[in-house]
C-alpha cells in the first residue's frame, strides 16, 4: 500500500492530499536530520508528526514551510510544486505556520500581530500608501474587524491593544494561532503547539484545532503528547531518523511493532507515569 | 543674530528630514545603516552638479545641468534612491544586524574615498563650491534675506515630508517594516517578502537623506568631502537615539536637541582663548556622552514610539471582554473564508 493509499484510506474518502512531500533530505554539516521523508497530508483533516527527538519533525516542518531548503526531493502544496519557494510565497499559497517557540511581534500590539497576517494588503504598497489612502482605511477597517472577531474566539480581546511581548506564555500560543488563522490558511502547520502549555490550555487548544478542521482547514501537527494524537487527530505519521516509518491511525500504529519500539513504547512509559 | 537664529532653524528641519530618514530604515525597519551620511552626501553632490551650469572654471564635474529648485533636489533625492536600491541588492539579501553594519560602514568608507580622489566626478578633495542660491536672484535677496528664505523654505520641504512619512508608517506598510524588525522569520512565514520591503525602506530612508544633502549644499553653498566624514553618520543616530527610534515627533525633539543646541549652537559661542577649534570637539564629546546617557537611563528615546490602539482603524469594539459567546467554527470560517482572495500576485 503506497502513502498515498494508505492516506485514503484513512480519510475514509478518496481525496488528494492537501500537502504532499516526496523522498525530502538535508543534512547539517553531513548530519542527515531528514533523510528521505515521504508522506502525504489529507485534505481536510487533522494529522499528527510524531517521532522520537532528533526525527527531523522541526525540520520537515521548516522545509514544508520555506524557511528551510531542502537538499533533495519535492514537495506539492495541493496540485503546485512548492519545491525551494521561499516562506512568503508558500505563505501567500495558503500555508501557514506556528512556530515551537513563539515568534510574536513584540513591539506590535496584539491586534497588529493580527494585522499583519491579513492577505493581499494594499497598503503594502508605496504607490498605493501615496495615492489611495481610502481603499487602504476600508480594507484596513475590514481587517480589524475580521481580527477582533478572531481575537475574541481565541480569548485574546482584552489584550488587543497589548504589545505582544508582554503576554504570557500561553497567550503568546494562542496568538501564535490566531495569527496564522488570519492568514486565511489552506494548510495549517503547527509545530508543537501544547509544548509547555498547561493541561487546562491544553483542552481548550484542542478544541480550537478541532473548530479548525470543521472550518475546512487542513491541519498537520508537531505532538508528543499522544492523548491529544489520540483524541483529535485522524491521521498520524511516524518519522524516525529522518525517514518515514509509518503513516496510518494511532489504532493502527499501536499494533505495529517497529513504531512501538521506536516511539510509541518509549512515550506510552512516560505518559503512564504522569 | 538673524543670520545665527536662522542659521539654527535651517540645521533643525534638515536634521529633521535626515532623523526622518535614518528613522525608517533603523527605527522601524531595524536596518543599523551606518552608511548614511554616505547617502546625504550623494544627495548634496547630485544636487550641487544639477544646478551649477556646464562649465565653471577651476572645478571638475560630471552633468552640469543648470536645474532650478526644486528639481535639482529631487535630483539629488532619487540619486541616493538610486544608490540605495544598489547597496540593497549587494547586502540586504545575505546580510542582517550587525553584519549588515559593518559591510555598510565599509561601504561608506568606499564611497569617501572614491568621491575624495576621482576629481571628475565632484571635484575631490575641494568639493563643489559656488553652487547657485535658489530664489536669490529672483527675490533680489541679500545673505541675510536668503537665509531666512531658505530657512523657512526648508521647513515647509520638511512639513511636506513629514506628512508623507507620517502617511507611510501609518498605513500597512509601516506596519509591515515593524514587522521584520521585530521577527524577520516570522513575517516571512505570514507572507512578508523581507528582502522587498527592506529595499523599500532602505529607498524612502535614502531619498529622504537626499533630500536633505540637497538642502544643505544649497544652504551653505558648497560641499566637500570634511562635510561627510563617516563620523557624521552617528549624529544622525543620536538624533534618532535621543528623540526616540520609531518615532516621527521625537525625530523632531532630537534634532532640536542634538543638531541645534549640542551641535551648532556652541559653534557661535567665542572660541576659548588658546584652544581654537577646542569648543568643537567638546561638542562632539558632549553629543557622545549624551548618547550614552540616553541609552542608559533612556533608550526609548524622549518620545518613545507609539502604539497604535484599535479605536484608530475604525472597527467597532466589540461589546463585551472574551465573553465566548462566538461561534468559534463560524467565526473562524469567517476568518479563513477570505481564503478566495489568495492571489499570489497582488498586493503584498
Amino acid at each position: 500500500m503506497s502513502v498515498a493509499d494508505a492516506a485514503q484510506s484513512a480519510a475514509g474518502t478518496a481525496m488528494s492530499p492537501a500537502l504532499r512531500c516526496a523522498g525530502i533530505t538535508k543534512a547539517f554539516q553531513g548530519v542527515h536530520a531528514v533523510n528521505g521523508a515521504e508522506f502525504d497530508v489529507p485534505e481536510g483533516q487533522i494529522t499528527a508528526l510524531i517521532g522520537p527527538n532528533g526525527a527531523g519533525k522541526t525540520t520537515v516542518v521548516n522545509i514544508l514551510s520555506g524557511a528551510m531548503k531542502s537538499d533533495h526531493g519535492r514537495m506539492y502544496l495541493g496540485e503546485t510544486e512548492t519545491t525551494g519557494w521561499p516562506s512568503y510565497k508558500i505563505a501567500r499559497h495558503g500555508l501557514l505556520r506556528t512556530f515551537q517557540l513563539s515568534r510574536e511581534l513584540g513591539g506590535l500590539t496584539v491586534l497588529e500581530n493580527l494585522l499583519t497576517a491579513a492577505p493581499n494588503q494594499a497598503g503594502d504598497s508605496l504607490v498605493n500608501v501615496l495615492l489611495r489612502p481610502g481603499v487602504i482605511r476600508r480594507q484596513e477597517r475590514e481587517n480589524a474587524e475580521r481580527a477582533l472577531q478572531l481575537l475574541e474566539v481565541y480569548g485574546l480581546y482584552r489584550h488587543r491593544d497589548t504589545p505582544a511581548r508582554e503576554l504570557s506564555g500561553g497567550q503568546k500560543k494562542l496568538l501564535e494561532i490566531a495569527r496564522a488563522v488570519m492568514g486565511s490558511p489552506k494548510v495549517l502547520l503547527l509545530d508543537e503547539p501544547m509544548a509547555g502549555v498547561n493541561p487546562a490550555l491544553i483542552d481548550v487548544l484542542g478544541g480550537y484545532i478541532l473548530a479548525l478542521k470543521a472550518a475546512g482547514v487542513t491541519v498537520l501537527m508537531v505532538e508528543h503528547n499522544l492523548n491529544v494524537v489520540e483524541r483529535i487527530c485522524d491521521y498520524v505519521i511516524v518519522l524516525a531518523e529522518g525517514r518515514t516509518l509509518a503513516t496510518g491511525r494511532l489504532s493502527e500504529l499501536r499494533q505495529n511493532t517497529e513504531v512501538v519500539k521506536a516511539y510509541l513504547g518509549e512515550v506510552m512509559d512516560v505518559s503512564a507515569a504522569n | 543674530m538673524t543670520y545665527y537664529i536662522f542659521t539654527l532653524v535651517f540645521f533643525l528641519f534638515d536634521y529633521f528630514i535626515l532623523a526622518m530618514g535614518l528613522n525608517i530604515q533603523y527605527g522601524i525597519t531595524g536596518l543599523l545603516n551606518f552608511a548614511y551620511i554616505g547617502f546625504v552626501a550623494i544627495g548634496a553632490y547630485v544636487t550641487g552638479v544639477a544646478s551649477l551650469p556646464a562649465n565653471v572654471a577651476g572645478q571638475h564635474y560630471i552633468l552640469g545641468l543648470g536645474l532650478p529648485f526644486p528639481l535639482n533636489t529631487l535630483m539629488g533625492g532619487l540619486a541616493a534612491m538610486a544608490l540605495a536600491v544598489l547597496v540593497a541588492l549587494i547586502t540586504l539579501r545575505r546580510l542582517r544586524t550587525d553584519y549588515l553594519a559593518i559591510v555598510l560602514i565599509s561601504l561608506s568608507l568606499v564611497l569617501y574615498d572614491f568621491c575624495n580622489n576621482y576629481v571628475s566626478l565632484f571635484n575631490g578633495a575641494d568639493g563643489l563650491y559656488n553652487v547657485p542660491a535658489p530664489f536669490a536672484k529672483t527675490l533680489g535677496l541679500g545673505v541675510n534675506g536668503f537665509i531666512i528664505f531658505f530657512a523657512c523654505l526648508t521647513g515647509v520641504v520638511a512639513l511636506i515630508m513629514w506628512f508623507v512619512m507620517h502617511r507611510i508608517l501609518r498605513a500597512p506598510l509601516g506596519r509591515s517594516l515593524r514587522a521584520i524588525r521585530d521577527d524577520h522569520v516570522a513575517s516571512a512565514a505570514l507572507g512578508k517578502d523581507t528582502f522587498r520591503m527592506q529595499l523599500k525602506s532602505m529607498m524612502i530612508g535614502s531619498f529622504f537623506a537626499g533630500i536633505g544633502g540637497g538642502l544643505l549644499i544649497q544652504f551653505g553653498g558648497s560641499f566637500n568631502p570634511t562635510a561627510w566624514l563617516p563620523g557624521e553618520t552617528f549624529v544622525v543616530f543620536a538624533v534618532l537615539i535621543v528623540g526616540g527610534a520609531g518615532n516621527n515627533i521625537g525625530m523632531f525633539v532630537g534634532a532640536l536637541l542634538v543638531e541645534t543646541l549640542l551641535v551648532h549652537l556652541p559653534a557661535f559661542l567665542p572660541e576659548i582663548p588658546g584652544h581654537p577649534g577646542l569648543i568643537e570637539y567638546i561638542d562632539l564629546a558632549l553629543v557622545g556622552i549624551v548618547l550614552m546617557l540616553m541609552l542608559w537611563f533612556r533608550p526609548q528615546g524622549i518620545v518613545p514610539e507609539r502604539l497604535r490602539r484599535t479605536a484608530s482603524f475604525g472597527a467597532p469594539e466589540r461589546p463585551d471582554e472574551d465573553a465566548g459567546r462566538l461561534d468559534q467554527t463560524a467565526a473562524i470560517a469567517a476568518a479563513v473564508g477570505a481564503e478566495a482572495d489568495h492571489d499570489p500576485g497582488s498586493g503584498r
